[in-house]
């Protein structure tokens, strides 16, 4: 605010030292102003506010090069011991300068707040410039503020750069006229968020971060390495040319194959000095229990008529297109659409009848369909979603799939006295925002579309409604990781709703009695599924073929029981094999401290 | 600083810049500020430049300052159950939208825009408490004070003598990509030349006063301010020279490690490569060898918080 010297930058040396391993400088700047007072015979201060400067910067006062200072700064919060233990390794033995490469969800953002704060109490950052995805701006500008009481300013204007805390997105600040207003700035501290966004040394996005003058610089990102091994040397080299020696010889000493690293040990001990990375499966960082229910709902004869009606549908066509699965997505959709909503099935039926010529036979046959939704009175499953919402009396959140059973759903639980709102994919960032602050007050229900995307926390809530599933299990584990994430201290109850005698149940049984997805850890479903599409089809399309080819119950359930089966060897190699890429180095970064250490450590 | 203190801090701050008190508690003060501390707290500029400019009566702000949120929130709690529904906060979910939408746009906003009485918790570390802080440091930084004598003691005709001495408190800092901090008080006489040390806490026990007292004159000086301040710093740095620097050892020896990581990874690399691209590099390999020295270079830095002539009687 008021930048009256900053003596934190080199000392300019005046020969005078106390000790010959140190610059020493004595500041002479008040001395003129003193004696121009003394001449002229004032203005001079109040006693009481000379006193209390003295106080303040007596209390102020950083009495330890490596106790943490910023905790007694944070009464409102209080961090994880990993992630203390992260800050103090990276302040104590990394000068400032680490990779943050934890697993998502372990706080990373809260770990790099804690580090810049540190360095803000010593007076050893004034300015520091913080780039992620535009996405994210609010974001970090609302925990840096709230978390840890930092000044920090979203880049919204060209004026917004001369503040002393920017959190900016990387694709604006690489562009002109900000690329060289950065560049001929001093940051003390720089922060890249998702950093895996520089891996290629040839990107502008790199260039840039390469070019901007910083003191301590932390880049975080979950995935360090996603393909070869050249990514790690360029993240690394943007950070500490050297730390991984040139390029041939990190060539020479630690690569066997694009892919594959060689003497472990000595690149994990490399790496181990500049980049930190903790898991979920390390002791010390706990989760409360995810508490899974399978609620069965049973159709109504004319719900079942619909489904089998669009079964049928489906099935036929699929035979008339000579068993072509690329052409038969929109019926794909129809079949996973007709469990979950009359709304859904209708908009896809409209859309379908529109694109299919006028005097195809296909049409009437669409009408017959339309016919069945007509004569359907209620929606089973929203009444079972009711009867929950009403039992827990509590925040909810309901994912569906489909647009159209989202609104059908504000509508139903309007009409029922409940005040519900939406949340989908397809909203600006404010609207977004809008609807996250509504359901944190006055909503007791959030009905989303959209479980990707960073933005939605939300560790206020812990009832989650699995309306219909999706058939990929990323996406199921997406919209679980919105609330069961650090912070929720609520055991999370995760309700899936399934419709008896559809595809549905087995899907419900394929997920969590097959492959228990609900118990898995993100890495582990990640890389079992990714086996498994190297080797097969992706999980979906091989769903979608069980549910065209099979005939009947008993012939899906074998299908089911198969894909189950395949899909636990997969995961049995995946534990058993050391892990293909790098991942095998990674683990052994991790600074979580013992129980006893982090307790002790949590407050001073 | 823990509570009282704080408390205690706000309390002193308030009163040196003549703000009224409307209503205070162990653990809070409601203050209209004076147009002083309004122009250091609230950051108005252009209001107050408007103000300035057209010479109309100020209309300050008021805050609520909170120096114990926990027990404060406590008493509040339960004088609100004791009046139970007697005027409630109005329109509290109209504001909170109201905050709600701001912060939509801006990703945050400080407590207290648009309220009328915007409440801040002073706890250690919190942005109001800062802002104290800084506004103390702002409006304390030279002074001119005298002793007053002790009354009794002195017969009303004589004239006691009084020395005038040069106060710094000065801060040193440890750097290298860590710091460490220690503050010092030097007080020089600028009839003598004497230097000490621990001279703030010294001027603490004393009655000093802005005026010359009635009956004290000063000696004068045979100081200049510019002599005294090269004594503060000679007397700074033979304490100095007692002190351990393994700190600094260790951190040469670092930026010794870095640099040559840096010279074993650019040097190969300016070899091999042709002119043109050349340039590039030995400008990143300069860049780089810059920011290194400046995140580890073992330093002693020195910042004078205040400074100020003293008057004394007790002192030759």
């Amino acid at each position: 605010m008021h930048p009256i010297q900053r003596p934190d930058r080199r000392a300019s040396g005046t020969g005078k030292t106390p000790h010959p391993d140190v610059e020493f400088e004595f500041d002479r700047t008040w001395v003129d102003e003193l004696a121009e007072r003394a001449a002229r015979n004032g203005p001079w201060d109040d006693w009481t506010l000379f006193a209390l400067a003295v106080e303040a910067e007596r209390a102020k006062l950083v009495t330890s090069f490596d106790e943490l200072q910023a905790l007694r700064c944070l009464p409102a919060f209080e961090p994880m011991p990993h992630q203390i233990a992260t800050a103090r390794k990276v302040l104590h033995e990394m000068g400032g300068r680490a990779i943050l490469a934890d697993e998502v969800g372990l706080g990373k953002t809260i770990e790099a707040g804690l580090i810049l704060k540190e360095y803000i109490v010593r007076g050893l950052v004034r300015r520091a410039l913080i780039l992620v995805p535009a996405s994210l701006v609010l974001q970090w500008v609302r925990e840096l503020n709230q978390k840890f009481g930092i000044p920090a300013t979203a880049q919204k204007k060209a004026h917004s750069w001369h503040s002393d805390f920017v959190v900016a997105s990387l694709d604006t600040a690489k562009r002109e006229p900000h690329r060289e207003l950065l560049l001929s700035n001093d940051y003390d501290m720089l922060i890249v968020d998702e950093a895996h966004k520089l891996k290629n040394k040839k990107t502008s996005n790199y260039q840039f971060i390469q070019q901007l003058r910083k003191k301590y610089c932390l880049l975080l990102t979950a995935t360090p390495v996603q393909n070869d091994m050249d990514e790690l040397f360029n993240l690394i080299t943007l950070l500490k040319p050297g730390q991984l020696g040139g390029q041939s010889d990190f060539a020479a000493n630690f690569v066997a194959d694009k892919r594959l690293p060689k003497n472990e040990d000595r690149l994990q001990e490399a790496l181990s000095a500049v980049m930190i990375r903790n898991r979920r499966s390390d002791g010390g960082i706990s989760f409360t229990k995810r508490i899974v229910r399978n609620i069965e709902v049973k159709l109504s004869p004319e719900e079942k008529a619909l489904y089998d009606a669009v079964t049928g549908f489906v099935r036929q066509r699929y035979d008339e297109s000579g068993r072509d699965l690329a052409s038969m997505l929109s019926l794909i959709t129809l079949q996973r659409e007709v469990c979950s909503s009359r709304d859904a099935v209708f908009l896809t039926l409209v859309n379908l009848f529109k694109k299919t010529a006028e005097d195809s036979p296909m049409r009437s046959k669409i009408w017959e369909l339309v016919e069945f939704i007509r004569r359907i009175q209620a929606n089973s499953k929203a009444e079972k979603a009711l009867e929950i919402i009403r039992t827990t009396n509590d925040k909810t959140i309901i994912f569906t799939e489909y647009r159209a059973t989202q609104e059908y759903l504000l509508q139903f639980l309007k009409q029922h006295g409940i005040h519900a709102v939406p949340y989908r994919g397809g909203m600006n960032r404010g609207k977004k925002d809008w609807m996250m602050d509504l359901f944190r007050g006055r909503a007791q229900v959030l009905v989303a579309t959209e479980a990707g995307g960073e933005g939605i926390n939300l560790q206020f809530c812990h009832h989650m409604i699995n309306f219909d599933l999706p058939w990929n299990p990323m996406r199921v584990e997406q919209r679980i990781g919105r609330v069961h994430r650090l912070g929720q201290t609520n055991d999370v109850k995760i309700y899936n709703l399934y419709t008896t005698g559809t595809i549905e149940e087995h899907i419900v049984r394929l997920l969590h009695e097959k492959i228990n997805l609900f118990e898995m850890v993100v890495g582990e479903l990640d890389d079992i599924l990714e086996r498994l599409e190297r080797e097969e089809q992706p999980l979906e399309q091989r769903l979608a073929r069980l549910v065209l080819e099979s005939d009947g119950d008993a012939d899906i359930r074998r299908g089911i029981d198969a894909l189950g089966r395949s899909i636990n060897r997969l995961r049995a190699d995946a534990k058993r094999s050391p892990k293909s890429s790098l991942d095998s180095v990674l683990p052994v970064l991790s600074v979580v401290p013992d129980g006893a250490d982090a307790a002790a450590e949590a407050r001073p | 600083m823990n509570a009282k203190q704080i408390h205690r801090f706000v309390e002193r701050y308030l009163e040196a810049t003549g703000c009224t008190i409307l209503e205070k508690s162990p653990v809070h003060f409601k203050v209209k500020l004076s147009p002083a501390a309004d122009r250091e707290l609230t950051n108005r500029p252009y209001y107050w430049s408007f103000v300035d400019r057209t010479g109309v009566e100020p209309e300050t702000m008021s805050l609520l300052l909170v120096t114990d949120a926990a027990k404060y929130d406590a008493m509040t709690a339960e004088a609100e159950s004791a009046g139970a529904g007697a005027g409630g906060p109005q329109g509290g979910a109209a504001e909170q939208a109201g905050m709600a939408a701001l912060s939509r746009s801006f990703g945050f906003v400080p407590t207290g825009l648009g309220t009328r009485m915007p409440r801040d918790d002073l706890h250690f570390g919190s942005r109001r408490l800062e802002q104290l802080f800084a506004a103390a440091r702002r409006g304390g930084r030279f002074v001119c004070l005298f002793q007053q004598p002790d009354e009794r003691a002195l017969h009303p005709y004589d004239s006691a003598p009084c020395t005038p001495w040069l106060g710094v408190n000065v801060k040193v800092g440890f750097v290298c990509d860590m710091k460490r901090e220690e503050m010092h008080a030097f007080g020089v006489s600028l009839a003598t030349g004497t230097v000490v040390e621990r001279f703030f806490d010294r001027l603490q026990g004393l009655k000093l006063s802005p005026r010359l007292p009635a009956n004290v004159h000063v000696t004068g000086a045979s100081l200049s301010l510019k002599k005294a301040a090269d004594l503060i710093e000679q007397a700074l740095l033979q304490k100095l020279k007692t002190y351990d620097y393994g700190w600094a050892a260790a951190a040469n020896e670092r930026l010794k490690e870095e640099l040559a990581r840096l010279a074993h990874y650019y040097e190969p690399l300016l070899k091999e490569t042709d002119d043109k691209q050349r340039e590039q590099i030995a400008a990143q390999y300069e860049a780089r060898k810059e920011e290194i020295l400046w995140q580890l270079k073992p330093r002693v830095v020195t910042e004078i918080v205040n400074a100020g002539v003293f008057h004394l009687s007790g002192l030759a």
